[in-house]
């Protein structure tokens, strides 16, 4: 089940508020939310939720033994034996088919390739209870004596599929106790709302003007069609991925969970770096925290760690080469930044930054885009005219022309616009009575516009599930 | 906002600063609590109504029969094939699906310049190139089951509207006769057509290959019939398409013993009259008539000029190429659809494609209580039947027709051409088909079908039902 689905808008969601509302007491709305959350998951996976359970008890057990022999070696089995177990599932689940094609490459003999399918947001659900099991470990957090509680943590609807990566001590307190405000149910509607409208009437809209061009015989395309292809696809994936972000947080808040940002208007970075700081935030801060903790590159465990970290990044987008290239190609330019250093960096003139910076990221989204290395050759041809193609074609010029008012929203909605003027009339109180009413008319004019979008579209899954 | 700091604030100051700050925290929750329960309402009842009104169980402008409630079974519930069942039901039989559709179109009209007369759906083409392989998968019918008419001794059922299934926009692989790449000019869908000279090279092989096997007796001839893009593209998107003239003449180049016939000039001569449909995949009839025309100058048997034909004309057609686009100027602009009865008498016998059953049936039937989208259907009703006609000609010419369903608005044509037609679609057909060729006599064979399928997947068919 996907939120972007009219059976999520109008048969679940509803009767998950309708019950989350029948109770008072915070103990019996964790239950509800717990029981909508397996539903949620049991309805896409109906196997795999079983897994879902077993790693949360194993994890669970793991976590009242660090408790139990905190500060001792047995404190430190139990979390070394935690983070082998769930890198294990997931290595099994998402990597073993990749890893024994490779095998296969260098071995003289062939293995057998497994054809196991992939959970669900295991690599969600994964990176969370490491998170919560070496933080721990580490004392940042209580160990959760209540096994409810802990399953309500790593399978609560809004972020288990395709995220944010909701770190335990986010909502530890939450957890345990939140008083919802009528002002957090407004605002996680208003965020909901704005979430859906960013992956129904942009992000699927886009996918199909950029389907159009790189679902079709790569090697034929002119080179303007190449470039605005692979604009339309960034922001694709932006539109796609934020908007599941908004609505995870917008629904976490519905239900009075507070969680962090995972996207800050990313294609306003300045450079490389800053824009891994505004994308996927709470991938990078996952690594950032525990990977970089690992001592194994010694005294280059500076520069060592920074491309472990973009190698990692890479391949938990999928178990495919280009998404590693994808992850050290990112890394080896925000490696060059620090070469040059901040200071240098702001000495150079903001046009040429801001040139250099959307150029790196958008064919990055190329690489990321293309699985078959043929098709990745073919398309950094295009890019740069060496295929012998025109340099603009008709196709190119109407496709653009068809869908010229989606780009312009598209490119608009990129820029903090709407931020701004809500920070602006947070000053001024009439303005702001008057932008919180207008956000009512907006908030449901654009859930009834989703709503019928969605009667046309029977596909529309989000790119972060496969993840 | 931190007023501690503060000390010039007087005692009233404090009261109207604290008045002022409950009131707009007041005024606040009002709008929020607003908010709330308007997004709640709209929420619960969207979902009520979802709930009781009633669902369409088929789509008219798809022509496509929607999801089903599946029944539960233990098995579907672990594979995942019940939950995602139930939702295809939920989603795809949303009541009211049709106006919405039809909203979705109008709201993506808006995307682009809409004073642009071009719009284009569908992926750019993948143009013919020598490295192209023949797809392995079967194209399947695009007439539709609509109508099939079918009564026969054993199980007599007139299948009706309701039971429209096999539509190419339910295959999300579809080949063959459509393309997944359609460009609306002036209010007529054109199909860009991808070309592919190696199947081509094997269609002619496959072509040549009855030939051999039914010797010098057979006359084969092969008609490989253009779509609009040949005629109604305009130069300036030419290169979005491949040539069906050069993909038609490579493969005449490529035929052994079988004898071309030159539908694409024939039709070219016809241009500026109504030899296509604007909304619809097809060709009109009278385009058909002039390729059979055509077909019956190079197979040197007589025909029946239009003045033989009882006219029928039909307003309000929307073809295939709006459920295909959702391309509001196709739906908003409805043409003529225009068939010819035969004056000839005439007898006509379907079979099963396997041959198993028959049943006495029309070469032209009633559409008169079917959707316009599915019109064509009038030109033998279905294309999962083997069809034999027999004539008041009286010339020792028997033709037998390998077809997909362009051939289909060809067969009324040819009424007055020979004294028995068999027509045999070669998606279907399940028995060998150089026996059945040979054990009813056929003196002549066509194979008739439109650029997309000759060159794209359906060929191969035709090997197939040869070798079966």
């Amino acid at each position: 089940m996907v939120f972007s689905s009219l059976f999520f808008l109008y048969v679940f969601l509803p009767l998950c508020l309708i019950c989350y509302a029948a109770f008072k007491k915070l103990k019996y709305r964790n239950i509800v939310l717990i029981v909508f959350s397996l539903i949620f998951y049991a309805w896409g996976e109906p196997l795999f939720v079983f897994l879902l359970i077993f790693s949360t008890i194993v994890n669970y057990l793991l976590a009242l033994l660090i408790r139990k022999y905190r500060g001792g070696r047995g404190a430190k089995i139990a979390v070394t034996a935690a983070v082998v177990y769930d890198l294990a599932m997931l290595g099994i689940f998402k990597y073993s088919g990749f890893i024994v094609e490779n095998l296969n490459v260098i071995l003289p003999f062939d293995i057998p390739v497994p054809d196991i399918k992939l959970p669900i947001g295991i690599s969600f659900y994964t990176f969370q209870i490491i998170s919560y099991m070496v933080d721990c470990h580490w004392e940042k957090v209580k160990v959760q004596k209540s096994f409810y509680k802990f399953l309500m943590y790593v399978s609560l609807f809004p972020q288990l599929v395709a995220g944010p990566i909701v770190r335990y001590s986010t909502i530890e307190a939450e957890i345990n106790e939140r008083h919802t405000t009528i002002t957090d149910i407004a605002e996680g509607f208003s965020r909901f709302s704005v979430g859906l409208a960013k992956k129904v009437l942009i992000a699927n809209n886009l996918s199909t003007v950029v389907d159009s061009f790189f679902k079709g015989n790569v090697s034929e395309l002119s080179v303007i069609g190449t470039w605005f292809a692979v604009i339309a696809y960034a922001m694709q994936i932006y539109f796609d991925f934020s908007g599941y972000s908004d609505m995870a947080i917008g629904l976490g808040r519905v239900f009075g969970f507070h969680f962090d940002e995972n996207f800050k208007y990313p294609f306003i970075c300045k450079d490389v770096s800053e824009f891994w700081q505004r994308w996927h935030i709470s991938l990078g801060s996952f690594f950032r925290d525990y990977l970089l903790y690992i001592p194994i590159f010694g005294k280059r465990r500076k520069y060592g760690g920074l491309f472990l970290v973009w190698f990692c990044t890479g391949l938990w987008h999928g178990a495919s080469w280009n998404y590693i290239i994808w992850g050290l190609y990112f890394g080896a330019f925000i490696f060059i930044e620090m070469l040059i250093g901040k200071k240098r960096m702001k000495k150079i003139p903001i046009v040429i930054r801001h040139i250099y910076n959307k150029i790196v990221i958008i064919i990055g989204f190329g690489i990321f885009y293309f699985e078959d290395f043929s098709q990745l050759g073919d398309f950094f041809k295009n890019l740069i005219g060496l295929n012998s193609n025109a340099l603009i074609d008709e196709f190119t010029k109407l496709t653009f022309t068809n869908n010229v008012y989606l780009l312009i929203l598209a490119v608009i909605c990129c820029f903090p616009i709407a931020k701004v003027v809500s920070d602006y009339a947070q000053k001024k109180n009439a303005l702001l009575y008057t932008v919180s009413s207008v956000k009512i008319v907006t908030n449901i004019a654009l859930l009834l516009l989703c709503s019928v979008m969605l009667v046309d579209a029977t596909n529309n899954p989000f790119l972060y599930f496969r993840f | 906002m931190e007023y501690n700091d503060n000390i010039t604030e007087s005692p009233s100051d404090i009261r109207t600063r604290k008045f002022n700050e409950l009131k707009k925290k007041y005024i606040l929750s009002v709008i929020n609590a607003t908010a709330v329960v308007i997004f709640v309402i709209t929420l619960m009842t969207v979902s009520v109504c979802f709930l009781i009104l009633d669902r369409p169980e088929i789509s008219e402008t798809e022509n496509r029969t929607l999801a089903k409630m599946p029944s539960f079974t233990v098995g579907d519930y672990f594979s995942g094939e019940y939950t995602a069942g139930v939702e295809l039901y939920y989603n795809d039989t949303v009541p009211g699906r049709e106006t919405f559709k039809h909203w979705v179109a109008k709201i993506k009209d808006h995307f682009g310049i809409a004073s642009s007369e071009v719009k284009i759906h569908g992926t750019i083409l993948n143009k013919q190139t020598t490295e192209t392989k023949p797809a392995e998968t079967r194209a399947i019918t695009t007439a539709g089951n609509a109508v099939t008419g079918k009564t026969s001794s054993v199980t007599v059922s007139q299948t009706t509207v309701t039971e429209k299934e096999d539509n190419p926009l339910d295959d999300p692989n579809i080949e063959g006769e459509i393309s997944n790449s359609i460009l609306v000019y002036n209010n007529r869908g054109i199909m860009l057509y991808g070309g592919n000279y190696p199947n081509g090279e094997l269609y002619a092989e496959y072509v040549s290959n009855f030939k051999a096997d039914l010797g010098d007796s057979v006359n084969v001839y092969s008609m490989v019939c253009p779509t609009p893009v040949s005629y109604y593209l305009p130069t300036k998107y030419s290169d979005m398409t491949a040539s069906e003239k050069d993909n038609i003449e490579h493969i005449n180049e490529n035929l052994e013993g079988v004898i071309p016939v030159d539908a694409w000039g024939a039709l070219d001569k016809h241009k500026d009259e109504k030899i296509y449909q604007n909304t619809d995949h097809h060709w009109s009839q009278l385009g058909a008539f002039y390729a059979a025309e055509e077909f019956a100058k190079t197979a040197d048997v007589p025909f029946a000029d239009l003045s033989k034909y009882e006219k029928v004309v039909k307003d309000g057609y929307v073809g295939t190429l709006y459920g295909y686009t959702g391309d509001t100027d196709l739906k908003d602009n409805p043409e003529q659809f225009i068939y010819y009865i035969p004056k000839c008498s005439y007898t006509s016998e379907f079979f099963t494609p396997d041959l198993s059953e028959s049943w006495d049936g029309n070469l032209v039937v009633s559409i008169d209580n079917i959707d316009p989208t599915s019109w064509y259907c009038v030109f033998i009703g279905t294309d999962d039947v083997v069809t034999h006609v027999t004539t008041e000609v009286k010339n020792g010419r028997k033709l037998a027709v390998i077809k997909d369903s362009y051939g289909n608005a060809l067969i009324p044509c040819l009424t007055s051409s020979f004294e028995e037609i068999f027509v045999i679609d070669m998606r279907y057909f399940e028995v060998n088909a150089v026996n059945y060729l040979k054990e009813n006599g056929v003196t002549d064979l066509l194979f008739a079908m439109n650029t997309f399928s000759a060159t794209g997947s359906n060929f191969e068919c035709i090997e197939e039902i040869r070798t079966q």
